[in-house]
């Protein structure tokens, strides 16, 4: 059994090496972390995730703009990359799989990236399509994967009116299927009319939901524990 | 009742000189839905025949008194010349505007790219100046004719992996800086071909460099230099348009040496105004979907209102006008730039 000094050590590591775009110092306390027997979903989630909503706050208060969010990023998948495999699946009553791209006629996916990044922590299955997706292929992966969710993505208002006919699409085949759309032009207004069942409007707002969507995930989890623990 | 010609008018503003009202027009693209119906053209086919090009630039004026003729339409002219391939979605019956599909630059070894002697010759270059001739002679006694290049820092977005260069402008500036100086080279060599084409003015587009993106700090230390070389080298009257955030930065964008500059609905516009006084020229800074597109002709006349009582010295959409622009949209920003007094500087 770890001991919580030394617990508390790593997952200031895990955060700090986020916070600071150090690829190499998340890679380190990260097998850090599996040597001393760290449960990885926890130095994922109260490391890394942690570094991710600070790196959020400075990013809200303009000391941080896009490039280092991006690094923080690739921070991040350095340690995730060694942690999630030694993690167990997230038992949350689906199956946990998601479609994701940014739409035909866009090719900006920052904004996109983040919200695949936080799903990759979830412990998801990610089919990211890329960018300048041309409409059918989300249909079509959505009924191939049978997945869960479908995000779209576009940076452009012009492109995104294309979100619509995937949603009518989409939910025409598979009525099961959730979509989330996000990207500058978006707004909750055009959400709700298209039918979509969420919505993120810039990078910024797609890590701080990305991250909301992530905490309630973890307590979920913790929930689930509380309660095999007390049954 | 006024007596001078848009064209005149828009070419005192740039000199400065009193003007009878604010002119509205933009340094980008402007073709509508209505126009291109109209016309009988596909929004594709517009970017590759100069003839249809040109006509699609001079329809803005012609339909709704729109006072400037602008082309192209797209932000692939430079990229494609150097040598990235681009897609103009000829399939589509919408509206997509073209895009890169495949990149100059594939890695940070690549970098050091070599600008070809005959740049003016590549691409669609020739199309362009060809375009901005039969505009000329179609509209150019009665409006301004203009045309647009992308900034250093953006152009370096379309010709390699944004996500790649917006690290490497933190990691390693030196590397990004020689980019964006040999970009500017190529830039100057497009601009000084469309200014031979006889136009009035030249918009350059360094939306890459928004603040929404980059810290005032980066384009204080990275991309202003490169801005400088551009502006300092076009010999016309000059805009310099950044969208998003760009209040910290407006002081920068002065600095460049751009005869005026344009911001879009993200700026605050009577903060820019007091921050860079009286005499700087700020274009702006309409809405251009959910205000010019969305919004009713009401909500139109009321942004007008807003942009001159700001402060602004023309009245600009803050981006391309989207073609999906309702004409009685289009109508009553012209209407209420004609009728709002609170405009008149004279």
């Amino acid at each position: 059994m770890i001991d919580e000094e030394k617990k508390k050590e790593i997952l200031e590591k895990l955060k700090r090496a986020v916070i600071n775009y150090d690829e190499d110092g998340a890679r380190d306390a990260a097998k850090e972390a599996l040597e001393a027997g760290l449960d990885p979903a926890e130095a994922i989630f109260n490391g890394l995730v942690s570094g991710m909503e600070e790196v959020g706050r400075l990013f809200e208060r303009q000391e941080y703009f896009v490039p280092e969010l991006l690094m923080c990023a690739d921070a991040l998948y350095a340690g995730l990359d060694i942690l999630k495999p030694h993690m167990k699946k997230l038992d949350l009553g689906i199956k946990g799989t998601v479609v994701i791209g940014t739409v035909e006629g866009d090719v900006h996916d920052i904004g996109k990236n983040i919200v695949k990044m936080m799903f990759d922590v979830a412990g998801f299955t990610v089919y990211d399509l890329g960018r300048d997706v041309p409409l059918d292929r989300f249909v079509e992966e959505q009924l191939r994967t049978d997945a869960d969710l479908v995000c779209l993505s576009a940076m452009m208002t012009t492109t995104m009116v294309g979100m619509k006919k995937v949603i009518d699409e989409i939910k025409k085949r598979n009525p099961k299927a959730k979509i989330m759309i996000g990207g500058a032009p978006v707004s909750h207004d055009i959400a709700e009319k298209w039918g979509a069942d969420g919505y993120a409007k810039d990078a910024s707002n797609a890590l701080k939901e990305a991250i909301n969507m992530i905490s309630a995930l973890k307590k979920l989890k913790e929930d689930a524990e509380a309660k095999a623990v007390s049954e | 009742m006024s007596t001078i010609s848009p064209k005149e008018r828009v070419l005192n503003l740039f000199q400065k000189k009193e003007v009878d009202r604010i002119p509205c027009f933009s340094g980008m693209g402007n073709v509508t839905e209505y126009a291109l119906k109209k016309m009988g053209h596909r929004f594709a086919d517009i970017h590759l025949d100069a003839k249809k090009m040109a006509e699609a630039s001079a329809s803005t004026y012609e339909l709704f008194g729109f006072e400037c003729a602008v082309l192209p339409f797209d932000l692939c002219i430079e990229a494609e010349a150097l040598g990235c391939e681009i897609n103009v979605y000829a399939h589509s019956e919408g509206i997509l505007y073209p895009t890169i599909k495949k990149k100059l630059i594939n890695s940070e070894q690549e970098m050091e790219i070599t600008i070809p002697d005959d740049l003016k010759k590549k691409g669609r270059i020739p199309l362009l100046v060809e375009a901005i001739k039969i505009a000329k002679n179609r509209v150019g006694n009665e409006v301004a004719i203009g045309s647009y290049v992308l900034g250093p820092f953006t152009l370096a977005g379309q010709v390699m992996d944004l996500n790649e260069l917006l690290k490497l402008s933190f990691k390693k500036p030196d590397k990004v800086s020689l980019l964006l100086d040999l970009l500017a080279d190529a830039i100057i060599m497009v601009a000084e071909e469309l200014i031979d084409a006889g136009l009035d003015y030249l918009t350059v587009r360094e939306m890459g460099a928004t603040s929404d993106v980059l810290s005032p700090r980066v384009f204080k230390n990275l991309i202003q230099k490169p801005l400088i070389k551009v502006i300092s080298r076009i010999t016309i009257p000059s805009v310099l348009h950044i969208c998003g955030k760009t209040n910290q930065i407006v002081q920068f964008m002065i600095e460049t040496g751009a005869t005026a500059i344009s911001v879009d609905q993200k700026n605050d516009l009577a903060e820019s105004r007091k921050t860079l006084g009286k005499d700087a020229l700020i274009f702006g800074n309409l809405d251009p979907y959910n205000i010019l597109v969305q919004g009713t002709t009401e909500k139109v006349r009321e942004a007008v209102r807003k942009c001159i009582d700001d402060g602004a010295s023309a009245i600009w959409p803050g981006c391309d006008i989207w073609p999906t622009i309702p004409p009685e949209n289009f109508h009553a920003m012209m209407e209420e730039i004609k009728n709002y007094k609170g405009g008149d500087r004279s």
